[in-house]
């Protein structure tokens, strides 16, 4: 028989991360870096854990990469139900590795720029 | 560990889409078979460890129910969750407390249904193992797709390819038609995995383990209780755990699991048993890719090299180390929270020489269990031996 469905509605908090968001709207790619010793993070963090100390600033990313690997996505989940997209992990001028979007053909070792769509950051191979 | 730990009773239900029973019945034919295999009754047992994800199924909060159901009511007063680890945090758990001496006889269990939902939900789940916010919310990875990083990954460097995942495959589903106990039971070809829908690109159908509902269960007991019991033990050497970053962009390397390598060290360390040892080994192939790097990981393989062992039949039965000869998580189901005992359980038989058509000759009698949970965020290497 039919069970109960469970609908969950999430709220989600983005406090102290709003640099992060509305960078990705005008197409930029933000992240926290410590001011006390300098750790990068990224995903951003409001609070660094090798130091204890939560004095961050905010630092933009250099859009130029690299792709480390990608997948193509072709069975979706819930949610994305759209064309296939490629999700790829990018490694930056920054020496930081960012989980992205692909546009263009992939391949492991291309170098990529780095923009955004609004919602997410895009590697556009080049 | 402080005092030795044993294993004396296993048990597990048959792994498929198990429309014929709810969490409850489940699980007690695990735990039915572990008492009987143990010679025990409930009122032995003096705690009982419930591992289960179960955000797939009704009972979100199934360890009551199931503990009710199996006459284990006093008993149960936790319930542990390592993704698809969970089975084996269950087992470390109620090793951990005989080898403190806490208690003389523990049970673990570990289950899940997962068929209750459909498979967009299923993965929508499974994507939001590693970091909702940074990796689900924004690009809609699956459970696949985080593993298929890795493939691509290991493919570029290595040169590992997608005929040689395929054999994984293969191999899986070859011994999983001898298990009556495994969700696939149908053999299949490297040209039909290659052909099988793709998933999460290079991960197709044939390369992934199925969505199951299943059970598993273990006894440890101290060596006084063994000695009471006059039970047949397979000892518990040796344990190792790890564990990762959610987010998997930001581990640096994609051709092998950290929190695997970790927990590899320290169990062969704790058992003083190095990967030459192992005759036997359960791991986790909950994709193809993921048993070339678990010959990596452990230390059976040279990195990179773990296409080639699979390859030269090396991990088949009365090779080098046998691996997964009741069908891996591919073939033979992955429920998620019962596959780590699932895991004991087959290494238990395969050491007791109680493994049928599929046992693998023994001459020092080591075998040793690797179960990974998410996507490496959690890793157990567990080592037993006679
Ligand atoms: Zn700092």
């Amino acid at each position: 028989m039919e069970g109960i469905p469970l609908f969950l509605k999430y709220d989600v908090s983005i406090q102290g991360y709003e640099r992060f968001w509305e960078g990705l709207k005008a197409g930029e790619v933000w992240t926290t870096k410590c001011k006390k010793c300098g750790t990068i993070y990224y995903p951003p963090q409001r609070d660094c854990p090798n130091c204890l100390s939560s004095d961050m600033e905010w630092i933009k990313l250099k859009e130029n990469g690299k792709i480390m690997t990608f997948s193509i996505v072709k069975q979706k989940p819930q949610g994305f139900d759209q064309e296939d997209y490629v999700v790829g992990i990018v490694r930056n001028e920054d020496n930081v590795d960012l989980m992205c979007w692909l546009k263009g053909i992939p391949k492991v070792g291309k170098d990529v720029k780095l923009t955004t769509d609004g919602k997410r950051v895009i590697g556009v191979v080049v | 560990m402080n005092k030795r730990v044993a294993v004396i009773g296993i048990g597990s239900s048959k792994f498929g889409r198990r429309n014929d029973v709810g969490i409850r019945e489940l699980t007690w034919e695990a735990v039915r078979e572990a008492l009987i295999d143990a010679g025990l009754t409930q009122k032995d047992i003096q705690l009982n460890v419930i591992g289960s994800t179960a955000y797939r199924g009704t009972e979100i909060y199934p360890a009551p129910p199931a503990s009710e159901y199996s006459g284990l009511v006093g008993k149960s007063p936790i319930r542990v969750e390592a993704a698809c680890a969970t089975g084996s945090a269950a087992a470390f758990t109620a090793i951990n407390a005989v080898a403190s001496g806490m208690a003389d006889i523990v049970l673990a269990i570990g289950f899940d249904k997962m068929t209750e939902v459909d498979t967009s939900a299923s993965l929508a789940i499974g994507g939001r193992g590693g970091n909702y916010l940074w990796e689900f919310h924004m690009y809609g990875t699956t459970f696949p797709t985080y593993y298929a990083l890795y493939a691509t990954r290991h493919m570029a460097v290595y040169g590992t390819t997608e005929e040689d995942m395929a054999l994984a495959s293969v191999k899986a589903h070859k011994y999983a038609s001898l298990n009556e106990k495994a969700h696939l039971r149908n053999k299949v070809t490297v040209e039909e995995v290659l052909k099988s829908r793709p998933i999460s690109w290079p991960i197709k159908l044939l390369d992934s383990s199925p969505i199951s509902d299943g059970s598993s269960a273990a006894i440890f007991a101290s060596e006084d209780a063994v000695r009471k019991l006059h039970a047949e033990p397979v000892w518990v050497k040796g344990i190792g755990y790890g564990s990762d970053t959610s987010s998997i962009a930001s581990r640096g390397e994609w051709t092998g699991l950290k929190a695997a390598k970790d927990a590899a060290a320290m169990a062969y360390s704790s058992s003083h048993v190095s990967p030459t040892d192992v005759e036997y080994a359960t791991v986790h192939d909950c994709f193809t890719i993921a048993e070339i790097m678990a010959y990596e990981d452990l230390g059976f393989a040279e990195k990179g090299k773990g296409a080639k062992l699979l390859r030269d039949g090396q991990t088949e039965k009365d090779g080098k180390v046998a691996v997964n000869l009741f069908g891996g998580l591919k073939a033979k189901g992955h429920p998620l929270g019962a596959t780590g005992l699932a895991m004991i359980y087959e290494v238990v038989k395969q050491l007791r020489e109680e493994a049928g058509p599929v046992q693998h000759s023994f001459k020092n009698y080591i075998g040793l269990t690797h179960n990974v949970g998410g996507t490496g965020h959690y890793a157990y290497v567990t080592v037993l031996g006679r």
